[in-house]
């Protein structure tokens, strides 16, 4: 057993015990905490794939930003945090089935499934590579991208500045 | 080196525990930081308002001030209020201080002394830090008090803000060196430091730092004058020292960081290369250390929409601009 394969036993027991609390917990705030574990395991699991520069952006990006957006959003809304359980046995049931033909979709998709050769000298120079592969091969999807952020983002601020007038009237 | 070795040798319990061993090294050291680092503070704060400071326990100097502090905050009784949600109420001190300890592992002090040479070493430090805010604001909401929860709330913000200035501002040091390794941009400040290449990203990396740091003039989180302590007013003792000490641990790596990426890291000045590095790097963290406790005791508190609106208005585009010219600069020039 190598460390490698110790390091992965436990950081995806950290994010599968995550996400199975964040479904368990009761409190909104509780389930984002559980979360934040989950992200940052899985940030965990991209350091072991020599992915250094996507596991800092996870930790960034989710860990960081979006669990505070969400806090934020919980927070500043005051609502019934104590979610409690709904649904009739037959909703129950079919939740089950939806569950289990979805992990076994799953299961039959990944097991079959061929990646080629595995990649080498990934972990070389980690972060020049994603940026010379983005900006030589891949522009015109990094930049649709860019101009779908600036849509999401003009958007956020039309509808706020909407909100504003409207409560100023 | 022996870093390196130790990482790529089979797993083992003696690895386990010479890792462990370092761990508890650098933690020692750090506390020994904390707690000559606020001393430090409060004697510099003493004379620039014409006060001594502290100058009983411990000699002249008041040398033992702190370790007094330290213990009384130990011997206090550990409270949690009864309204608190109690789980996360006691884990939220972790939260905070556990990536704290975690962004000095890259810190780079001197070419031989460092822990982890990562290849993402400055984007890691940013990434991580960004964890302690969520200690903070879980820490502000399990209390469930409202100062503490407007506090949580200020921190959360201020750290989203000047998160954006601050990441921007090194990516004029990001560009000129060509790296996000902290080592590489060390050496790459062989004969100049970046101050000198980078005075606006500097100054900007200045303030967002303090920003981040949640220190005077930026410490609205804790603001005592207005929301009697901030996000920490229902802890006491122990798990309050943890906030403390997360606190300070970032001045240590705040100010580490501002050294590797600015001043040259242990490179020293022309003809003074006869000085070991280390000695240099302490040199230039010592004055970082100085400037920010020089800040504290300079500027008063902004308010809460002038802090959105520097960060927002002022800091971000000249960070921008700054990112523009050092981008033409070096296609031009290098």
């Amino acid at each position: 057993m190598s460390g490698q394969y110790i390091a992965f036993f436990v950081l995806a027991l950290i994010a599968l015990g995550g996400g199975i609390f964040m479904l368990n917990l009761n409190k909104v705030v509780h389930m984002v905490v559980a979360l934040v574990f989950t992200f940052v395991s899985i940030a965990g699991i991209y350091v072991l794939l020599s992915a250094e520069f996507v596991a800092a952006v996870q930790v960034l990006i989710y860990s960081g930003a979006i669990t505070i957006i969400m806090l934020f959003g919980i927070m500043l809304t005051r609502h019934q945090d104590d979610g409690q359980s709904t649904g009739s046995p037959l909703r129950k049931a079919f939740a089950l089935l939806g569950t289990v033909a979805f992990g076994a979709v799953m299961y039959i998709g990944i097991r079959t499934l061929d990646f080629g050769s595995e990649a080498v000298g990934l972990h070389d120079k980690n972060t020049e590579q994603i940026g010379i592969a983005i900006y030589s091969k891949y522009v015109i999807p990094f930049e649709l991208a860019s101009v779908l952020l600036l849509v999401a983002l003009i958007g956020a601020v039309i509808l706020a500045k909407k909100d504003d007038k409207e409560a100023g009237e | 080196m022996m870093m390196e070795q130790l990482l790529q040798s089979t797993p083992s319990w003696t690895n386990v525990a010479i890792f462990f061993a370092i761990g508890v090294g650098l933690l020692l050291v750090v506390l020994g930081f904390v707690t000559y680092g606020i001393l430090a503070e409060r004697k510099v704060m003493g004379f620039m308002q014409g006060r001594i400071g502290p100058n009983q326990v411990g000699g002249r100097w008041g040398l033992l001030q702190t370790v007094a502090d330290v213990l009384k905050l130990l011997l206090k009784e550990d409270t949690i209020p009864k309204a608190a949600d109690r789980p996360l109420f006691i884990l939220a001190p972790v939260i905070a201080f556990a990536p704290a300890f975690m962004v000095l592992a890259a810190l780079p002090f001197t070419d031989a002394l460092q822990f982890a040479d990562i290849g993402v070493g400055l984007l890691y430090y940013i990434a991580v830090s960004g964890l302690t805010t969520i200690g903070v604001v879980t820490g502000a909401w399990a209390s469930n008090n409202k100062y503490a929860l407007l506090g949580g709330m200020r921190a959360a913000a201020q750290m989203i803000s000047y998160e954006v200035p601050l990441v921007m501002s090194v990516i004029g040091v990001i560009l000129l060196s060509g790296s996000l390794n902290l080592n590489d941009i060390v050496e790459a400040q062989k004969d100049v430091w970046f101050i000198v290449v980078q005075p606006i990203g500097f100054l900007v990396f200045l303030v967002a730092a303090v920003a981040e740091l949640n220190r005077t003039p930026f410490d609205l989180p804790e603001a005592e004058s207005e929301l009697v302590a901030g996000f920490h007013v229902e802890y006491s003792g122990f798990r309050w020292a943890f906030f403390m000490l997360a606190e300070y641990v970032y001045f240590f790596a705040m100010a580490a960081l501002t050294t590797v990426l600015f001043l040259g890291g242990w490179h020293p000045l022309p003809f003074l290369g006869f000085i070991p590095g280390a000695v240099w790097f302490a040199l230039k963290f010592s004055v970082v250390v100085f400037l920010f406790i020089w800040f504290r005791i300079t500027f008063p508190r902004v308010r809460a929409d002038q802090l959105m609106e520097f960060g927002w208005k002022v800091l971000l585009p000249v960070a921008l601009v700054n990112i523009f010219v050092t981008a033409l600069v070096k296609q031009l020039f290098f």
